[in-house]
């Protein structure tokens, strides 16, 4: 699928953007701070509804505005689709093709993406919050049921909690939310074990291709071995849990475990490799939703070759060759190497303001 | 103009065209709603037996002697009383809530005043309990204690099937589902 037609007003810097990005490479060149990054975040939350900047969407109103709006219209092999983002006085909105709708989960997985980042490389080194945060939005965008067993079980998880934090809390209240608990928890955790598995074929043919020498595995880390135990696991930890006042077990704990030549990459890792890493779980990501979804995501590179050197970034073009839409950012004005050549668009931002070249 | 946006469904256009419409209407217009409102407010109190909302206390409902007293359905507010009644097809009593279990809002067993409901049982006319709480994890957890609670009590407790969309109130859903979820229901615990 991509990208034909990007609009945003009053979104961060950028006043008023008409963006028809091609279907294949797309480079959006400019300084720092000229609303590169706003305009692939913007994209990313009118398919999303999320920033991966932020959580409150009154950043991503400009300074002194009311509100934003966010349209996004994409090919799919069989149909077009579009997708509005409205956010006015603290109220969002979406649509879909015209239509408004009422939960996120609907509006996951209309067009996909795969947001690649210098900062992704805390996939790798950083804390498992990180990377369940990933396995979380990327299982969303492939299988809607998850957002919705997510959802519950973060808000009867909170109530637990709660219900923990009172003094001697009554056991059949704590029956009743455990009861609640588990079945949600248990999707949640057989569909992050599907998932990785799957992510971890795809990572690993990738990595080698990046790195010849050297073996990259991936596992689910799960909290607890079998989701079928959930329930059990809930009522031996509930003296722990009570006197800790907190939920101490289950799919909120869980992580994923990266080893690169047999040691744990987030500790062991040289830099390269972690970023190497990184890259190969977004190649991974591309693949795994072409294989669900049937068609190829759009992939949005943000500052990403200042960071590869020219092997990694002509692998990376090489093995996406023309099958992915490609939204790059980068201050760098000479490409030619990095991109082996390849035709491109090219655009120029400044001061929120974008002009095709 | 925030008094009325306070006022379920009402927005902040639809807040500005009321408070303008009351401002430029005669005065007496703007009185007599007034004086509605504040009597209508005076006149109602909660059922002393179901707790629903009534000018009459027992309400006009528990007083019905066609309504069948072996069976109460409970909902967690008025509202949710209002429309399975709107279906027409229940011909029982009912117990309103008022809320739903909810720690994080503090609210438990005694904030619901749980003990109103089990002392209507124990006349022993009562041989089922419907639980139509809401299909949210709040209202799922409260239809589960009920279960737990009234399970010793020797009586069916049963849930009402859930055409109901999930996540939403009874209130939103139309006069046939529910109608039909109350068929549907099934045994809970
Ligand atoms: N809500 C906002 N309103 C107006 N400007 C903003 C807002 N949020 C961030 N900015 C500004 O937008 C500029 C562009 O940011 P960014 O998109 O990250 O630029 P780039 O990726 O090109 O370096 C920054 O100067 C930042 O201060
Ligand atoms: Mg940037
Ligand atoms: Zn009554």
């Amino acid at each position: 699928m991509w990208l034909t037609q990007l609009t945003c007003r009053r979104f961060r810097c950028l006043d008023e953007i008409d963006f028809t990005p091609g279907p294949g490479l797309n480079i959006i060149h400019g300084d720092n701070a000229q609303g590169k990054t706003s305009l692939l975040e913007a994209f990313l939350y009118v398919c999303t509804a999320r920033s991966h900047r932020t959580l409150h969407e009154r950043e991503l109103v400009s300074h002194g505005d009311d509100g934003f709006s966010i349209t996004a219209v994409a090919q799919r092999s069989d149909r077009e689709v579009t997708l509005e983002a409205h956010y006015w006085q603290r109220a969002k909105r979406f649509k879909i093709n015209g239509v408004a709708q009422t939960r996120i989960s609907d509006i996951l997985g209309r067009i996909n993406t795969v947001f690649f980042s210098p900062e992704d490389v805390g996939l790798i080194k950083g804390s498992a919050t990180q990377r369940r945060r990933f396995l979380d939005m990327e299982i969303s965008q492939i299988n809607p049921r998850y957002l919705v067993a997510l959802q519950q079980y973060r808000q009867i998880l909170k109530q637990r909690n709660s219900l923990l934090k009172q003094h001697r809390p009554d056991p059949t209240m704590l029956d009743v939310w455990d009861a609640q608990l588990v079945p949600s928890g248990e999707t949640v955790m057989r569909e992050r074990d599907a998932f990785v598995r799957a992510l971890s074929v795809r990572a690993t043919e990738a990595y080698a291709r990046i790195a010849a020498d050297e073996e990259l595995a991936l596992a689910y880390a799960p909290d607890l071995e079998d989701p079928a135990s959930f329930a059990a696991t809930l009522e031996q930890a509930r003296e722990t849990d009570i006197r800790r006042k907190q939920t101490t077990r289950g799919p909120h704990r869980d992580d994923i475990s990266i080893v690169i030549a047999g040691k744990p990459a987030r500790i062991f890792g040289s830099q390269g490799q972690q970023k190497s890493a990184a890259l190969a779980l977004k190649l991974a990501e591309i693949e795994l939703i072409h294989d669900q979804a049937g068609e190829y995501p759009i992939l949005m590179l943000d500052e990403v070759l200042a960071e590869l050197d020219a092997h990694r970034a002509q692998h990376l073009f090489e093995s996406l060759a023309d099958k992915v839409q490609c939204l790059v950012t980068t201050t760098e004005r000479e490409l030619t190497e990095k991109i082996g050549g390849r035709p491109y668009r090219r655009y120029q931002m400044t001061r929120g303001r974008l002009e095709a070249q | 103009m925030d008094a009325f946006r306070r006022l379920p469904g009402v927005g902040k256009r639809s807040a500005e065209r009321l408070v303008l419409h009351l401002l430029s209407a005669p005065e007496g217009e703007a009185h007599q709603l007034s004086e509605a409102i504040a009597t209508a407010r005076a006149r109602i109190t909660t059922c002393s037996q179901c707790r629903n909302l009534t000018e009459t206390n027992p309400c006009g409902i528990c007083t019905d002697s066609r309504r069948d007293a072996s069976i109460i359905c409970v909902v967690e507010q008025p509202a949710g009383a209002m429309a399975i009644e709107k279906g027409g097809m229940y011909r029982g009593l009912y117990h309103v809530l008022h809320g739903v279990l909810n720690p994080l809002e503090g609210v438990g067993p005694t904030e619901l005043r749980l003990e109103r409901l089990y002392t209507r049982l124990d006349g022993g006319t009562v041989e089922e309990v419907v639980v139509a709480t809401n299909a949210t994890a709040e209202g799922e957890a409260t239809a589960l204690y009920l279960s737990r609670q009234l399970g010793q009590r020797n009586v069916r407790v049963t849930r009402i099937a859930h055409g109901v969309p999930m996540g939403s109130g009874l209130e939103f859903s139309d006069e046939a589902t529910l109608s039909h979820a109350m068929e549907g229901r099934t045994p809970l615990g």
